[in-house]
């Protein structure tokens, strides 16, 4: 596929996507591609922001070599996509820009009057104009893709005024320029949500900000033609709650609005109306994921019951399966086959099994079955799970230890020694990843869920490919665990090799055997040839089944 | 038969025990795995028990009188000492040969 790919995650459900897509690239299913990532927020202390920034930047990391320019497309091994990270956040945070009415200087000027009669027409005078936006928009839609579309246009206005301007807006122009650049091959995929917050304010404005952006900035020279490239969103409607604000919480004129989960549904189907109907959405979007989640929403308030979290560092809502179910409709985006650039969005959803209660799922329900797309997600991501028992359980990675350097060792023992050069601490980024996608103890032997853990948790008691023995938390059940029996479906589980062996052996049998094919990888640094290496015992251990 | 080939075939055999039990004991992960130091004692340990074994089967299979006897108990020694050879020798080359199996561990 010649198309060049973009996704920007807005806001935190934006980031939480993101995170799920990234774990995506990592497991291998994004072969060979470049995809440059933008995240978009209003909020820069955003815990979720935060998280998947880190994360990414720790992928970079695992794939860069010497150069430290995380790394070039490989083919066929984890870690396979390469990513290149951009970020813009709209500043609010000083006094002159904390609020509407500071920031759009309404008394200001010779249109003041009309302004102002404008503005009080649509944005409450007592509270919208009055909160502080450093949380973001606070489920306030009709401020968000004002201000939202105005950020972005501010920052162009900066950069071609020239003079200093922030690394996020530098950042910003480079995203831009690049999808400019890349114009009808450009496939522009955004995360965020419809119920409420940043990415509600901003999916129906970003379009046309990129473009005028551009105008902008090229001064009308070069401008971005937004009805040719191909732009693709999810339609996430609410699946997670808060605890409702109390009026002490909202006395000061900072915290006059506060967003309330209890309307979500309502901000739900508000937003999926216009996204049916309003013609300027038809004619640039090209496809439009209808994600949700039937059942009783999340309540997030496990750490914070006596408080609503408006925003900032301590918002770092746990993962869901509705993000992965939206990662995979970004797979999806990436990869069709017949998508137009010309006529209407398409609005498209999956629907799952639903019995007694509860889901349950299977990988065609996420990817569909096209040329056994399914079957890759399958082998996919039970072969990067396979590696997170290896690593966090076997080698002991999940309780402090070091689990690469141990399958190091192990490939040493047996006399395949090319991967001395590989350093410790690049071996510690891959533990560290593994934490984050798996699991790991912390210092007080608390047992802490990575992604994957999360994810799974969230359909509980519904099920999606493993068995519930793959989800062990107790340090017992760990020990049991057997790598290749990770499956629900007898018929993906390895082969032993033999009376008094497990499928560990079978592993390491298997990784020590074989001889990795550089140029089928497209591995260039020994790093790269490690984690090929390991991926190709895994996929050789799982054809043995 | 004479123990210049019952006894290499003895040390043949506890080379193939030897092989067995290596292949039996698993893999181990974590930062100090203990499975190569394992195997490396199972050879060495029947390397050391060969001789005696190969000399018990000397003994068991000598002629009870006569010249017969004393030819078998002669040549005991120097079937013993090609037992530890071919036991060491084969040991060796199908831990070289076999670099990256268990047994590789053996050297």
């Amino acid at each position: 596929m010649a198309d060049k790919l973009f996704v920007i995650g807005i806001g935190g459900t934006g980031m939480r996507c993101l995170e799920s897509f990234v774990h995506l690239c990592a497991i291998g299913m994004f072969d060979n591609q470049e995809i440059n990532v933008l995240t978009l927020d209003t909020d820069a202390t955003n815990g979720n922001l935060e998280r998947v920034r880190k994360l990414i930047g720790l992928y970079s990391d695992i794939k860069s070599g010497a150069t430290k320019d995380g790394g070039t497309p490989n083919h066929n091994t984890f870690f396979s996509a390469k990513l290149n990270l951009y970020g813009f956040n709209t500043d609010y945070n000083s006094t002159s820009r904390s609020t509407y009415r500071n920031i759009s200087r309404l008394t200001e000027g010779e249109s003041s009057k009309q302004n102002k009669m404008l503005s009080d027409l649509f944005l409450d005078n007592n509270s919208v104009q009055e909160f502080n936006l450093a949380h973001g928009y606070r489920a306030q839609t009709h401020l968000g893709s004002h201000l939202m579309y105005h950020g972005i246009i501010e920052a162009a206005r900066n950069l071609a005024a020239g003079g200093d301007v922030s690394s996020a807006e530098r950042d910003l122009d480079e995203f831009i320029q690049k999808i400019s650049k890349a114009g009808e091959e450009a496939r522009v995929f955004i995360f965020g949500s419809v119920f409420g917050g940043t990415g509600a304010s901003s999916i129906p404005v970003i379009p046309t900000a990129l473009s005028d952006a551009m105008k902008v900035r090229s001064q009308g020279k070069s401008p971005l033609d937004v009805t040719k490239v191909k732009f693709g969103s999810t339609l996430l409607t609410e699946y997670f709650s808060f605890k409702k604000p109390d009026q002490a919480e909202m006395s000061t004129k900072a915290n006059s609005v506060i967003a309330d989960s209890s309307f979500f549904p309502l901000n739900s189907q508000a937003a999926l109306q216009f996204y049916q109907g309003d013609p300027t959405v038809q004619n640039v979007y090209k496809r439009l994921y209808h994600v949700g989640w039937p059942l009783e929403s999340k309540s997030m308030d496990k750490n914070n019951p006596n408080k609503t979290i408006t925003g900032g560092a301590t918002q770092k809502n746990p993962c869901h399966f509705v993000e992965l179910v939206c990662a995979c409709a970004a797979f999806d985006f990436f990869n069709a086959d017949n998508l137009k650039a010309e006529g209407k969005a398409e609005y498209l959803f999956r629907t799952g099994e639903f019995e007694n209660g509860a889901f349950n799922f299977k990988a065609s329900d996420l990817v569909g079955n096209q040329k056994n797309i399914d079957e890759r997600l399958i082998d996919k991501l039970g072969a990067f799970l396979s590696l997170a028992h290896i690593t966090l359980t076997k080698n002991e990675a999940g309780f402090g230890n070091k689990g690469f350097a141990g399958l190091r060792k192990q490939l040493e023992q047996n006399n395949v020694d090319s991967y001395s050069t590989v350093t410790d601490k690049e071996l510690d980024q891959l533990d560290e990843y593994m934490r984050l996608f798996g699991y790991n103890f912390d210092s007080s032997n608390n047992f802490q869920s990575g992604w994957i853990y999360q994810v799974r948790e969230s359909l509980q008691p519904g099920n999606f490919i493993f068995a519930n023995a793959a989800f062990s938390k107790s340090i017992k059940d760990l020990k049991d665990l057997d790598v290749g029996k990770l499956y629900e479906d007898e018929n993906y589980h390895w082969e032993k090799g033999g009376v008094f062996s497990d499928t560990y052996q079978t592993f390491v049998k298997s990784l020590t055997k074989l001889s990795l094919d550089d140029g089928a990888h497209l591995v260039n640094h020994t790093k790269e040839k490690f984690i090929a290496h390991l991926h190709d015992g895994i996929m050789a251990s799982q054809s043995n089944r | 038969m004479n123990n210049y080939i019952l006894l290499p075939i003895v040390g043949i055999a506890m080379l193939l025990l030897a092989a067995l039990i290596s292949n039996i004991i698993k893999f181990e992960g974590g930062a100090n795995p203990k499975d190569p130091g394992k195997r490396r004692f199972v050879f060495w340990l029947f390397f050391l028990l060969n001789p005696a074994i190969a000399y018990a089967v000397g003994l068991l299979t000598s002629p009870e009188s006569g010249i017969k006897k004393t030819q078998h108990m002669d040549s005991l020694p120097v079937g013993l000492a090609i037992g530890v050879v071919v036991y060491l020798l084969i040991g060796f080359v199908i831990s070289k040969v076999m670099k990256t199996s268990k047994v590789g561990h053996w050297f």
